[in-house]
């Protein structure tokens, strides 16, 4: 698994069709897709935005992130940083950048490369 | 040794905090908590955090303001959790600090870092989400900012936790410290 991390239009997709030669065709939205379509696609973009449409959904967002691992090893995965702020206000927010920060921690484990990108250029955290 | 360590929500910078002091191989752990529990999620949150010590053999202090006044002995290693909680207490609850705050939570900080073996302090980046708040509010920004400044040139080492993988931002120098 690669993991692809960094603020929003950093340049992140970009970054990672180039440097693992990905078209593209084959990228999943993490916007529209399901979660059934990320455990077989060969790379998401927006993980950040699918987190919050399962979260939405009422589901176990680390159950997700081992599943994820378990069954697409090879996946590389590309998410906006959504931590660094002041704690929100309202509920749904603040559940929705934990979650994204645990779930990532997760994948961060299991991913022999992590890398995060800003002003489009990737500095390999891990790996 | 004087480590500060930051990172985002959720990213594992408690788990690698608690790790650090392990690593000390010390026989007096000490937790500070700073979270005052006055709902139910902040609750739930203060379990979580205690079940995650729960075989690390800390004793914990409560210490919500006045860490300056707090007495611990030499031979502890400490892990203060977290910088952002005690902040906002002492500027909010009404036996805190108010505008004092910085400078009495950072003669807090070098109290414990002269006294006691190791000091561990976990805070927060809430800078970065490019909201102008309420004055109050951006008040609180910068006192935690300045905090955060502040203990960076105290530090020996300083450590930013990204999903649970330690990037180092100031490394101790090379006779150790």
């Amino acid at each position: 698994m690669k993991l692809i991390i960094g603020g929003a239009y950093q340049g992140k997709k970009e970054y990672a069709s180039r440097e693992y030669h990905l078209n593209e065709s084959i990228w999943a939205d993490g916007k529209s897709c399901s979660w059934e379509e990320v455990l077989c696609a060969a790379a998401v973009h927006d993980f950040h935005v699918l987190i919050r449409r399962q979260l939405r959904e009422g589901k176990d967002i680390l159950s997700l992130g081992k599943e994820l691992c378990e069954k697409n090893p090879k996946i590389i995965v590309v998410t906006d940083e959504v931590g660094y702020g002041i704690v929100p206000m309202e509920a749904e927010e603040r559940a929705w950048r934990e979650a994204c920060g645990r779930v990532c921690t997760v994948l961060a484990e299991k991913a022999d490369e992590v890398v995060r990108v800003c002003c489009g250029i990737g500095r390999r955290i891990k790996g | 040794m004087f480590h500060l360590i930051t990172g985002g929500s959720g990213s594992g910078k408690s788990a690698y905090a608690e790790q650090c002091i392990l690593d000390f191989q010390g026989n007096n752990r000490v937790y500070i908590a700073t979270m005052y529990p006055f709902d139910e999620e902040s609750h739930k949150r203060i379990q979580r955090h205690r079940e995650m010590r729960k075989e690390k053999k800390f004793s914990t202090i409560e210490c919500y303001t006045g860490l300056r006044s707090l007495e611990l002995p030499n031979d502890a290693d400490v892990l203060l959790e977290c910088m952002s909680n005690l902040t906002a207490n002492e500027m909010y609850q009404e036996q805190g600090a108010g505008e004092d705050t910085p400078e009495q939570i950072l003669d807090g900080i070098e109290n414990l870092r002269k006294k006691v073996r190791n000091l561990v302090v976990v805070t927060n980046e809430v800078f970065s989400d490019g909201i102008t708040y309420d004055p109050d509010t951006m008040r609180y920004l910068s006192y935690l900012g300045e905090i955060n400044q502040q203990m960076g040139r105290m530090a020996d080492r300083v450590t930013e936790v990204v999903y649970g993988i330690p990037v180092p931002i100031k490394m101790p120098n090379k006779n150790g410290m």
